[in-house]
C-alpha cells in the first residue's frame, strides 16, 4: 500500500505538479514579458497633449519641439515657453491650454510622466543615432498616430544589441549604416 | 637599522653596480621585518577587522527569512502594472545658451589662488562641475594649480555659512542681512575718531581697492591692513636695496642652461610655480637632448625642485648665506672680482661635508655659462641671502635672463610694525571696529603679536568669510560671502594683462559678494541691497577708469563682453628697466648668525596652501609630492638627526624657539640636512569644517614677529623627544610587491629605467640594447584595425606635482575616503605618482612615475573575472562595467600594476558620518560618469566619457574621429604636458612618435601583458665621471 502510494506520487503527482509549476511559470514569464519591459506603458500626463493632432494631423516636425535631439544626448521635452509660441494665440479657450497658460504665467515647472527610460548606468545618446539617419519611430513607434504616447518597444540591453549587431537588417532603408558598437564602453562608463 | 652601505654591498646586488638600487621607503631599504611581513599580506593590518562575526547583525536566519517574506508580500500587494519611471521636468523658459546634456564653459579666475590662474569653468545645465585652465591666459596657458582644480569642491562644501550670524552670549544666532547691515552701519556712523581696521589678504583687484577707498572716504578713520602668510617681501626688499626700485623680475627659466636653486621650491610652491614648471621643462626636451638645462639644488629638505635636480646638495638653510658668499668669492677669484669677507668655499664644503666634485662642477658650470645661468634663492631665506644672490647673478652677467615682466602689487602688504601699531591701538581702546575681509589673522599672524587677545577688547568684530574660521568665531558678526564662482571681479597680478571674473552660478546660500557688503555699508540707512550691486559698480569702474586707459578701439559694451568671454584683457605695458647694481649694499653682507643647534624652517603646504584650503577633502587626500603623506603635516628630519634625538617615524618631538613651542610627530626624510627641521604650515586648524578641523599640527605657533633671519627660518632651536607617538599615514608603502620574492623590484624588473644625457648622446639605443627578449604568448594576436588608444608619459617632463591626481578626482567622481581608510590602503585615486629613491639615504636620487591603468592588450585582469565585468574594447581599452561587477577582487589581485581600486564602502556615506552624502555634494559629480557604489571595482578608463563625447561630435560633423580630438583629464591638467594621449595606429600622430621613441619603455614588459602606456625614460644631465 505504502509502496503503491509512493509509486503514485512519483509517477503521477510529481510530474503533474512539476509540469503545472513549470508551465505556469513559463506562460507568466512570456506573457508578462512585454509588461516587464514596460511595453504598453501609457501614463496619464498633466496636460492632455495629443501627438496624433500635432505631429500627425498638423504634421509638425518632431524637432520643432524636441529641439536638442541632434545636438545632445537628450531629445528633451520642450519648455513650456515653446508651447506658448503658438498657444498664446491658438485654442486659448480649451481647458488644457488654460492650464498650460497658468503654468507659463506662474513660471511653474510642468512635471511630465516619463515614458521611456533606460537605467542610469547606460549612457544613451540621441544625437549619435539621429545624426546617423535613424528615424525616431524605430524606437519610439509611430508617435504620429498616438493620441496618448506610450512605450511601443523594449528598451532593454538585448533590444539595443539586436539593432547594433544587425543594423543592415533592422534598418534596411539606411544603405550605408555600419553595425553599432557592441563593446561595454559604448554605453557603460 | 643597519648601515646603508651594507645594503648596497649586499652580494645579491653586486652584479648590478651600474644601476642604482631603488627603494620606496626607508623601511624597505633596511628590510625592516615589519615591512617585509606586511608585504606578505594582501591587505594592510586591520583591513579585515570589520568582518568579525561577533560584530555582525544579530538577526537570526529565521527572522531574516520572515522579514524577506513579509516584505515580498508587501511589495506584491503594493505593485502596480508598470514600474514607475519618474518624471521629466523641462524648463519653463529655457535659457538660450543651455542645451541639456552639453556643457558650457565660462572664463574666470579663483580668488584665493596666488598664481592668478585663468580658469575655464565647465557647467552642465547651469551647474559648475569641473575647472580647467583657460588656454587664452597669457601666463598659465590652459593649466591650473591643484587649488583651482579643487576649488569646485569648496563651492559645494555643505559647511559653508549660509546665513549671517551674530554672537549673543556664547552662541551665534541667525539674523537677517538687513538687520546686520543697519546695526553695523550704526556702529560705523557713531564711531567718531576711533579706528575701523579692515584686515585683508593681498589685494589683487583694482575695483576691490576702489571699494575699500570709497569706504575709507565714507568712514575716514578706516585703515586697511593687508597680509599674506607666505610672501616674497624679503626678495623684493633685497631687490630694492640692490637696484633702487621695482620688484624682483620674473625669470626666463627656459633660457637658463644652468639653474642653481637655493632652498627654493620654484616648481612646487614658490611664485607662479605653474609657469615656472612650464618654462623649466622647455629646457628638458628629449627631442633636443643637446640642449638640456642642468639643475643644481642646495636645500635642507627634499622639495619638488630637489626631486627633479641633476645634482642636489643638502645644507641647513641657515648656512645658505655663508654658502652663497663662499660661492661668490670662489667665482670672483676665478673671474677677477674682489673678494667679500673671508668666506672660503673649500673650508665651507669641509664644514658641511658637501661633495667637492659637485661643487667643482657647479663653479665651472656657472662660470662657463655666464649670461645663461640663474641663481635663485627661496622665499624663506633671509634678505641678505637674496642680496648676495642678486650680486652673484650680477657678476655672472645673468641679468638678461630676467624677463621684461614683473608682478604687480596694487596695495603694499602691511609690515610687522603696522600690525604692532594696530594691536597697541586696540589695547589703548582706539579701535572701534575690526573687519576681517575674507582673512584669518587670528590663525595666520605670529602669536607673539597678541592679536587674538587684543581682539577681545574690540567691541565690534565683523568677519566676511565663506567658512567659519578662528577669527570669525572670536568676533560678533559673521557674514557669509560668495564663493569665487558666484563672484564678479577683476584682477591685476602682473604687467601685461587684467583678469576678469564672472559668476557661473547664482549664490547657492544667502550669501553676498564681499565688496557688495562694503558698498551697502557706504550707503545711508534705508538703502536696498540688490544682487547686481557690485556687478554694476564693476562695470562703471571699468567704463570710467580702466577702459579709457586701454585704447581698446572698441565700443565699451563690445569690449566688456569680449573681456568677459576671454577672461583676460591683454595690454601693452612698459616695465622700467633694471637699474645698475648698488655696490654699497655689499657692505651689509656680513651675517654673524650662530648656526649651531637646530634650524627650523617653516614652509607653505604643497596642497592646502596657508590653511585656506584645509576644509577641502580632495586636497587633504592628495599625497604630498615628496613624502606621500596624506591628511597631516609633520617635522621632516634626517635620519642622523632622528638617531641623535632617539626618535623614529611618528614619535613626537617638541620644538622650542625662545619660549614658542610645538609638539609634532617626526617623519624621517631621505636627503634632509642634519639638524634641520622642516614643517609645513596650514594645518592644525581649530575652526573650519569637519574635514579640516584638527588635521595635522599647528606650527604657526613658532612664527615670531621679531625674527633675525626671516619669518620662516629660525636657528638655535631646542628640540627634544616629547614621548608618545602619532600615526602619520602615507600612500607610499601600499601596492608594494612582495619583497622576498622580487627583491629590488623597481630596478630588476625595469619599472624605472633611467640614463644620462651623455649615455643617450653616445648611443641612442642605450636603454633597450642587449635587453631584447622574445616573449611568448598562448593568445592569438588580436588585430586592431581602427583607432587604438594609447598614452605616453614623458618622465623627463613629469615633475610629480600631483595635478593629474586632482583633475582625475574631479573628472571621474572619485570619493574622498578619509585618513582612516588611506591607512588601510583604500584610497581611490585612479592615477598616482609613485616615488622611488635610489642611492644612499643621505644623498638619494629620486625617480617619479605616474602610474595608472595600462590598458594592456593581454590584460591579466580580464582573464580572471568570473562575471566578465572587465573586458577589452576593439579600440584597445580595458573596460570596467560597474553594474556587472560582483566584487570578487580577482582582477585587482591579478593586476601587476596594482591600479585597480575597490569600493570597500559606499565611501560617500562612510567618511565621517555621511558627510559626502549631503545633497549639495551631489552637484559636484560629473553627470557623464557613474557614481560607483559599495562592492564595485573601478579603475582608470582613459576618460571614456571624453572619448565618447568626441565621437559624438565627429558623427555630428560627419567626420572621422581622430586620436588628437580627445584629451584626457590628466593630460589636460598636466602643467608640463608630460602626458600625451591619442591613436597609436595613426603613424603621423604625436603619440606614435613617443611610443616608438628610443627612450620609450613599458613597465614590466617581460610579462608580455602589452601595456598601452609608454614611459619615456628619464635622462639626468649629470657630467660623466672622469
Amino acid at each position: 500500500m505504502n509502496k503503491s502510494l509512493l509509486d503514485h506520487i512519483l509517477r503521477i503527482r510529481l510530474p503533474i505538479t512539476l509540469f503545472i509549476v513549470i508551465a505556469s511559470f513559463s506562460v507568466t514569464y512570456f506573457v508578462s514579458r512585454a509588461e516587464r519591459d514596460g511595453i504598453g506603458y501609457t501614463p496619464q500626463q498633466p496636460i492632455n497633449f495629443s501627438h496624433k493632432l500635432h505631429a500627425g494631423d498638423m504634421n509638425i516636425d518632431c524637432q520643432y519641439c524636441h529641439i536638442t535631439v541632434e545636438k545632445s544626448r537628450y531629445a528633451t521635452i520642450p519648455a513650456v515657453a515653446s508651447c506658448m509660441n503658438c498657444h498664446t494665440v491658438a485654442r486659448k479657450d480649451r481647458p488644457d491650454i488654460i492650464k498650460l497658460t497658468q503654468y507659463y504665467n506662474q513660471g511653474k515647472a510642468l512635471e511630465w510622466s516619463r515614458i521611456h527610460k533606460i537605467p542610469d548606468f547606460a549612457y544613451f545618446n540621441h544625437s549619435i543615432h539621429v545624426n546617423r539617419g535613424i528615424d525616431c519611430t524605430h524606437c519610439h513607434g509611430d508617435v504620429k498616430k498616438m493620441e496618448v504616447v506610450g512605450q511601443m518597444n523594449s528598451f532593454t540591453m538585448a533590444a539595443c544589441l539586436d539593432c547594433h549587431k544587425n543594423a543592415q537588417e533592422r534598418l534596411p532603408e539606411l544603405k550605408e549604416i555600419n553595425r553599432g558598437p557592441d563593446n561595454c564602453f559604448a554605453c557603460h562608463r | 637599522m643597519t648601515d646603508i652601505k651594507e645594503g648596497l654591498n649586499n652580494p645579491e646586488n653586486s652584479g648590478l653596480k651600474t644601476q642604482p638600487t631603488y627603494w620606496k621607503s626607508l623601511k624597505q631599504l633596511y628590510n625592516d621585518p615589519e615591512f617585509t611581513e606586511a608585504s606578505h599580506h594582501e591587505f594592510k593590518e586591520g583591513v579585515t577587522d570589520d568582518f568579525e562575526v561577533s560584530k555582525l547583525s544579530g538577526l537570526s536566519r529565521r527572522k531574516f527569512l520572515a522579514l524577506i517574506g513579509a516584505s515580498a508580500a508587501l511589495a506584491g500587494a503594493g505593485c502596480s502594472n508598470y514600474r514607475d519611471k519618474g518624471s521629466i521636468i523641462p524648463y519653463n523658459k529655457k535659457p538660450e545658451e543651455i542645451i541639456p546634456g552639453n556643457a558650457n564653459y565660462y572664463a574666470s579666475f579663483v580668488n584665493s589662488c596666488k598664481c592668478g590662474c585663468g580658469v575655464l569653468i565647465k557647467t552642465r545645465e547651469g551647474r559648475p562641475i569641473k575647472v580647467d585652465g583657460n588656454p587664452d591666459h597669457p601666463v598659465s596657458k590652459g593649466k591650473i594649480c591643484v587649488k583651482c582644480h579643487a576649488s569646485i569642491l569648496s563651492l559645494y562644501d555643505p559647511e559653508r555659512l549660509s546665513e549671517p550670524v551674530k554672537k549673543s552670549g556664547k552662541n551665534f544666532q541667525k539674523i537677517s542681512w538687513n538687520i546686520a547691515d543697519s546695526e553695523i552701519r550704526n556702529v560705523f556712523s557713531s564711531i567718531g575718531d576711533k579706528e575701523i581696521a579692515v584686515i585683508t589678504h593681498s589685494i589683487t583687484s583694482p575695483t576691490t581697492l576702489k571699494v575699500l577707498k570709497n569706504f575709507t572716504n565714507r568712514y575716514p578713520s578706516t585703515k586697511i591692513y593687508s597680509y599674506e602668510l607666505f610672501n616674497d617681501e624679503l626678495r623684493n626688499s633685497a631687490w630694492r636695496k640692490c637696484y633702487g626700485s621695482g620688484t624682483f623680475p620674473l625669470i626666463n627659466w627656459d633660457k637658463a642652461k644652468i639653474i642653481l636653486s637655493l632652498e627654493g621650491d620654484f616648481l612646487g610652491t614658490e611664485g607662479n610655480h605653474l609657469e615656472n614648471s612650464q618654462l623649466f621643462v622647455k629646457g628638458r626636451d628629449i627631442n633636443n637632448p643637446g640642449n638640456f638645462s642642468r639643475l643644481y639644488v642646495v636645500e635642507g629638505n627634499m622639495s619638488l625642485a630637489g626631486m627633479n635636480a641633476d645634482y642636489r646638495l643638502r645644507l641647513r638653510p641657515d648656512a645658505q648665506f655663508e654658502f652663497v658668499m663662499s660661492l661668490i668669492n670662489e667665482i670672483s677669484k676665478k673671474t677677477g672680482y674682489s673678494q667679500i669677507g673671508n668666506y672660503l668655499l673649500p673650508s665651507f664644503a669641509q664644514k658641511y661635508s658637501l661633495s667637492k666634485e659637485v661643487l667643482e662642477h657647479l663653479i665651472n658650470d656657472l662660470i662657463d655659462s655666464r649670461g645663461t645661468s640663474i641663481v635663485y634663492a627661496g622665499d624663506t631665506l633671509p634678505e641678505k641671502v637674496h642680496i648676495a644672490v642678486n650680486y652673484l647673478n650680477e657678476i655672472l652677467g645673468n641679468k638678461n635672463l630676467y624677463r621684461n615682466e614683473v608682478n604687480v602689487f596694487l596695495y603694499p602688504l602691511s609690515t610687522t610694525n603696522d600690525f604692532k601699531n594696530l594691536i597697541s591701538s586696540i589695547n589703548d581702546g582706539r579701535v572701534g571696529a575690526v573687519i576681517h575681509f575674507d582673512s584669518n589673522p587670528v590663525y595666520h599672524l605670529p602669536y607673539d603679536l597678541g592679536y587674538s587677545n587684543a581682539l577681545k577688547k574690540v567691541e565690534t568684530v565683523i568677519s566676511l568669510v565663506e567658512l567659519e574660521n578662528e577669527s570669525s568665531v572670536a568676533g560678533k558678526y559673521t557674514l557669509p560671502i560668495n564663493h569665487s564662482f558666484e563672484c564678479w571681479g577683476d584682477a591685476k597680478t602682473r604687467t601685461g594683462f587684467y583678469l576678469m571674473q564672472q559668476p557661473v552660478i547664482s549664490p547657492i546660500h544667502n550669501t553676498r559678494q564681499k565688496e557688495a557688503v562694503f558698498l551697502t555699508w557706504i550707503e545711508n540707512e534705508g538703502f536696498e541691497y540688490k544682487e547686481n550691486l557690485y556687478h554694476e559698480y564693476l562695470i562703471s569702474n571699468w567704463r570710467e577708469n580702466i577702459y579709457p586707459t586701454l585704447n581698446a578701439g572698441l565700443p565699451f559694451e563690445q569690449f566688456w563682453l569680449g573681456a568677459l568671454h576671454d577672461g583676460v584683457v591683454s595690454i601693452n605695458e612698459n616695465v622700467a628697466t633694471i637699474g645698475s647694481f648698488n655696490t654699497a649694499v655689499l657692505s651689509e653682507l656680513n651675517l654673524t648668525t650662530d648656526v649651531s643647534g637646530f634650524a627650523v624652517i617653516l614652509k607653505e603646504s604643497c596642497t592646502i596652501g596657508d590653511g585656506r584650503f584645509a576644509n577641502n577633502g580632495w586636497l587633504q587626500e592628495l599625497p604630498h609630492p615628496v613624502t606621500k603623506v596624506t591628511w597631516d603635516n609633520y617635522a621632516a628630519i634626517s635620519q642622523t638627526t632622528a638617531k641623535e634625538l632617539g626618535v623614529d617615524y611618528n614619535d613626537f618631538i617638541e620644538i622650542e624657539i625662545a619660549g614658542r613651542k610645538v609638539k609634532i610627530p617626526v617623519f624621517i626624510q631621505p636627503g634632509a640636512a642634519d639638524k634641520t627641521i622642516t614643517i609645513e604650515l596650514g594645518y592644525g586648524r581649530t575652526h573650519t569644517g569637519t574635514v579640516g578641523k584638527d588635521v595635522g599640527f599647528n606650527a604657526n605657533t613658532l612664527l615670531s614677529s621679531t625674527f633675525n633671519l626671516s619669518p620662516y627660518l629660525y636657528t638655535s632651536a631646542k628640540v627634544t623627544k616629547a614621548g608618545g607617538s602619532f600615526e602619520i599615514v602615507t600612500s607610499q608603502e601600499h601596492h608594494s610587491f612582495d619583497d622576498e620574492l622580487i627583491k629590488d623590484a623597481a630596478e630588476k624588473r625595469g619599472i624605472v629605467k633611467e640614463g644620462t644625457i651623455q649615455e643617450y648622446l653616445n648611443n641612442r639605443q642605450f636603454l633597450n640594447e642587449g635587453k631584447e627578449h622574445s616573449l611568448l604568448t598562448m593568445y592569438p594576436d588580436h588585430p586592431y584595425t581602427g583607432l587604438k588608444w594609447g598614452m605616453a608619459i614623458d618622465l623627463n617632463k613629469c615633475i610629480s606635482c600631483g595635478q593629474c591626481v586632482v583633475a582625475c578626482t574631479s573628472e571621474n567622481n572619485i570619493p574622498v575616503v578619509g585618513k582612516d581608510q588611506v591607512k588601510r590602503g583604500r584610497e581611490m585615486h585612479w592615477i598616482r605618482v609613485d616615488r622611488y629613491y635610489s642611492g644612499s639615504i643621505d644623498e638619494p636620487m629620486v625617480s617619479n612615475q605616474v602610474m595608472l591603468c595600462q590598458h594592456c592588450d593581454n590584460a591579466p585582469c580580464e582573464n580572471v573575472c568570473p562575471v566578465v565585468a572587465t573586458t577589452h574594447s576593439p579600440d584597445g581599452l580595458n573596460q570596467m562595467v560597474y553594474n556587472r561587477c560582483v566584487g570578487t577582487r580577482y582582477c585587482s589581485n591579478n593586476c601587476p600594476y596594482k591600479v585597480r581600486r575597490f569600493n570597500y564602502y559606499n565611501f560617500r556615506d562612510h567618511f565621517d558620518d555621511a558627510y559626502q552624502l549631503d545633497n549639495l555634494f551631489n552637484l559636484v559629480y560629473n553627470p557623464e560618469v557613474t557614481v560607483r557604489s559599495r562592492g564595485v571595482m573601478e579603475k582608470c578608463t582613459f576618460c571614456i566619457q571624453r572619448i565618447m563625447e568626441s565621437r559624438e561630435t565627429a558623427i555630428k560633423e560627419n567626420s572621422e574621429l581622430k586620436g588628437s580630438d580627445v584629451k584626457t583629464a590628466c593630460q589636460e591638467a598636466c602643467p608640463t604636458s608630460a602626458i600625451i594621449f591619442g591613436d597609436i595606429n595613426d603613424k603621423e600622430s604625436e603619440i606614435s612618435k613617443y611610443r616608438n621613441h628610443e627612450l620609450g619603455y613599458h613597465v614590466l614588459e617581460e610579462l608580455n601583458v602589452r601595456p598601452n602606456v609608454t614611459y619615456l625614460a628619464k635622462l639626468r644631465n649629470t657630467k660623466e665621471k672622469a
